[in-house]
């Protein structure tokens, strides 16, 4: 569609009288900057001077209405459909691989209510995370999903490729936040899932839209549960010279329910370089910050056990500043220069299983990577960071300072230490991420990953929708 | 080139290096509020900037719109943690390409009448400054020419604390409106006359009415425009003077019967100013006896009244920050809005009607309530 302008005139005038001219754009700046969202892999090909695929058009719908008709263009035209919120995605979820029609999601931004006996907050899909928490803390509450891309994802975007925050551990993640939506799907009616999420009455369908990233339809408005601002944090850190004994560490305080808000443990290679980069703290060993919440007499007594597991495995209490200050700088790691960027090539292979498996999976995955790509000058690290009653996922990061300048030869690289991490990760029973969400990256794992059962979710896909127009190339879906 | 200027442009490229794909401050910028366009965020603004050498993108109208889109506000720089300096990375990238005679004609319009007149509003010269006194009062362009009640009312509240001021750049734009258009050596001009005046006089402190004229003087000078502020003089916002006046029993009000919902604005640039948020909001409380509503886009995430360089640039994206500061207030619950800056009072009142809004200039309000 790109050279037949008769058509790409013609559809952009039945968008315009959807929304209104002023929210349809083919402008060629606006097309550059939505061909990119925050994956390494086109920040490095615009990085070496190539172009990306770039939207047909990018509309910003008013509500779901407008949405549902914008999809009725689609349908007809067979055109794909990007739904982008942020565009703050770490896998290409939101790169408009087949141009298309983009639609930003950040016009619809209101809150619509608080309901302070329920503790919910309905919302639009496309307020940026950072504003509505402004907006619950000034009644007393707090939407405790505090992920890294707060300050730009929006609620849709959590909630699409179900995002973790760092209060995760002790709040759950943004999928387990949610009690209902609404949701424009691909054929352009508009549901409601029900008012609630736990019943009995059927199937739970509507977690079929979790994750989907945007497959199964838009997800246009969020009930999310709330809670009161607590009343005391107690943060702590702790420094132990054995990771799998801070590992062990962390399954004790899980399992025995001690409720921290977040343990993030970093591996060595970790603490030596961002944590030192970062928080200045020069430790040598694997550096444990852990939190308590809520009332202070119950978040100091939790803590208290917590401390007492790190002491019989040999962790060393560092007392509550070096936990403070991680508090205070957690999302300093994610600043430039501060945080990872080009020219250097990166990523996160980050995934999750259960405890009687972590270890060896870290140490795998590790293996693969600094063994595989040791002539790279690779370097490999981790943190552990969103703990489970089962389980804990660690947030694995590679990283070459020096790859190749040709941008074909950078991603070929990037793919091959990506398949190498991967490999590792499904040979020890670990998910191909936990929260970082599938999008064009992994998309290429979905079949091994999900073996005899991904034929059934290529069904849902076609029954859904069925031309195919829902973010096409993404989540392991083809076009 | 000289060594400053290379020196300027590397930072400014180092900068641009690093916004370009962080998205850290897209929750403040208020033109990307208000615009919900990707590409008129401080992303898309480093994002933009930095294609242009590798020729993914060129300057033509479409992407020069996006270049002088930006709010020139400072609001992202204050969220950043690393002290990202895009706002004059901006600045020195407007210059490059109005100096290469490709910025749009409007940049050039404004730009000849301040080095005409040195000011964009009115076909006058400043007026030259008379006596001399320890202490000087910069008047600027904006409250001589946009709202000169606050001139006035100023001057007779310090009259009042004691403080008898010299008048200084009268008619002057403080040079935050060249620089901010891409013409740093106008900006060097006009603050220079100014500096020249304030010699001239003799003072040892200078006075400015707004947050705007007071990062004029102090981090733009020094930052933007390799400019020093002279040695053994103090700059004191005229707010933090009347604050200290009143909390030491020198300025006294007596409190309005008026009992209508009324909110305080963060002036344009007040987030530039460190901890200046506290003291009108004293002064209000003194002079109303009850405090105002306050905003959601308040204090350290203040957003701009649609002042500045975008007024003349892009007066649609001006004017709905205007539109959006009025919204906030309205949804805050009040009925009147007060805010000291000329420049957003100006900006303010003019579409203040269709929210059902009052403007009320400070200055003015707290000359009215003068015991």
């Amino acid at each position: 569609m790109e050279n037949n302008l008769f058509l790409l005139e013609m559809i952009r005038s039945e968008l315009s009288e959807i929304v209104g001219p002023d929210f349809v754009s083919v402008a060629e700046s606006d097309k550059f900057i939505y061909s990119t969202d925050w994956a390494w892999m086109p920040q490095m090909w615009l990085d070496r001077g190539m172009q990306l695929r770039p939207p047909d058009y990018i509309v910003h719908p008013g509500s779901a209405e407008e949405i549902s008709e914008i999809l009725e263009v689609a349908n007809k035209y067979r055109i794909p459909v990007i739904p982008w919120g942020g565009g703050s995605g770490t896998q290409g979820g939101a790169l408009p691989i087949f141009g298309g029609i983009l639609i930003d999601m950040k016009r619809m931004d209101k809150i619509i209510t608080v309901d302070e006996k329920s503790l919910t907050v309905t919302a639009q899909a496309g307020i940026i995370i950072a504003q509505l928490e402004w907006a619950l803390n000034e009644k007393g509450f707090m939407l405790p999903h505090y992920a890294a891309s707060s300050n730009c994802a929006t609620l849709g975007g959590a909630l699409a490729p179900r995002g973790t925050g760092t209060l995760s551990t002790k709040y759950g993640k943004a999928e387990d936040m949610v009690l209902s939506m609404q949701i424009v799907l691909p054929t352009g009616e508009i549901i409601r899932t029900p008012p609630v999420p736990k019943h009995a009455a059927g199937p739970d369908w509507f977690r079929l839209f979790l994750g989907a990233e945007g497959n199964f339809g838009i997800i246009t408005e969020a009930t999310m549960q709330l809670d009161y601002l607590p009343e005391a944090r107690l943060m702590r850190a702790v420094l132990f010279d054995d990771l799998n004994k801070a590992l062990e560490v962390g399954r004790l305080i899980m399992t025995h329910r001690l409720n921290p808000l977040v343990i993030r443990l970093y591996d060595r290679e970790s603490t030596v370089s961002q944590v030192k980069k970062v928080l200045g703290y020069e430790y040598d060993g694997a550096y444990m910050v852990m939190g308590f919440d809520g009332d202070p007499e119950i978040a100091a007594l939790q803590e208290k056990k917590a401390l007492e597991y790190c002491q019989q495995l040999g962790g060393r209490d560092l007392g509550r500043d070096p936990g403070d200050a991680w508090w205070e700088h957690r999302y300093d790691f994610y600043y430039p220069p501060k945080s990872l960027k080009l020219p250097w090539m990166y990523g996160t292979t980050e995934t999750v299983t259960t405890f009687d498996k972590i270890a060896n999976l870290y140490w795998a995955e590790k293996k693969a990577v600094e063994e595989g790509f040791a002539d790279w000058n690779v370097k490999f690290i981790a943190h552990f960071s969103h703990w489970f009653h089962w389980g804990v996922m660690v947030y694995s990061r590679f990283i070459i300072e020096e790859p190749p300048q040709d941008a074909q030869e950078a991603l070929r690289l990037h793919n091959r230490v990506w398949n190498a991490a991967m490999q590792a990760v499904m040979a020890n029973g670990g998910m191909i991420n936990e929260h970082h969400g599938v999008g064009l990256k992994l998309s290429r794992y979905m079949r091994k990953q999900y073996g005899e059962a991904w034929p059934l979710l290529l069904k849902i896909k076609k029954t859904i929708d069925p031309n195919g127009i829902m973010n096409p190339g993404k989540t392991g879906f083809g076009f | 080139m000289n060594e400053h200027k290379i020196m300027q442009s590397q930072n400014a490229t180092a900068t641009i290096e690093n916004c370009r794909y962080c998205l850290m401050c897209r929750h403040v910028c208020p033109v990307g509020h208000v615009s919900r366009r990707e590409t008129l965020t401080p992303h898309g603004w480093g994002l933009t900037i930095a294609s242009i050498p590798r020729g993914l993108l060129a300057w033509n109208q479409d992407t020069l719109d996006v270049l002088y889109s930006c709010a020139d506000c400072g609001t992202c720089r204050a969220h950043c943690v690393t002290d990202q300096p895009l706002p004059d990375a901006i600045a020195a990238t407007r210059a490059e390409v109005a100096a290469q005679s490709l910025a749009p004609s409007t940049a050039y319009e404004v730009h000849k009448a301040i080095q005409e007149w040195s000011n964009p509003y009115e076909k006058h010269v400043p007026e030259t400054v008379k006596g001399q006194a320890e202490i000087a009062l910069f008047v600027g362009d904006d409250a001589q020419y946009l709202w000169p009640a606050a001139l006035k009312s100023a001057l007779k509240l310090l009259d009042t604390a004691g403080v008898k001021p010299v008048l200084i750049g009268i008619g002057r734009s403080n040079g935050y409106l060249a620089s901010s258009l891409g013409f740093p050596e106008t900006a060097k001009m006009l603050v220079q006359a100014t500096l020249n005046e304030l010699k001239a006089s003799g003072a040892r402190r200078m006075l400015v009415l707004t947050p705007g004229d007071y990062y004029a003087f102090t981090s733009l000078l020094t930052e933007r425009l390799e400019g020093e502020w002279p040695l053994g003089v103090e700059i004191q916002e005229v707010m933090s003077l009347l604050d200290k006046k009143f909390s030491t029993g020198v300025l006294k009000f007596k409190p309005s019967d008026d009992k209508k919902p009324y909110a305080y604005i963060d002036p344009t640039h007040s987030l530039r100013i460190p901890a200046r948020y506290d003291a009108p909001r004293r002064l209000l409380v003194g002079a109303m006896s009850t405090s105002g509503q306050e905003l959601f886009w308040r204090k350290e995430r203040a957003h701009p009244c649609g002042n500045g360089a975008l007024q003349f640039m892009n007066p649609h994206i001006s004017d709905h920050l205007t539109y959006a500061r009025l919204a906030d207030a309205q949804q805050a619950g009040a009925q009147i809005v007060v805010t000291e800056d000329p420049g957003c009072l100006s900006h303010l009142n003019r579409h203040a009607d269709r929210f059902g809004l009052h403007i009320q200039g400070l200055y003015e309000l707290l000359d009215e309530h003068l015991l």
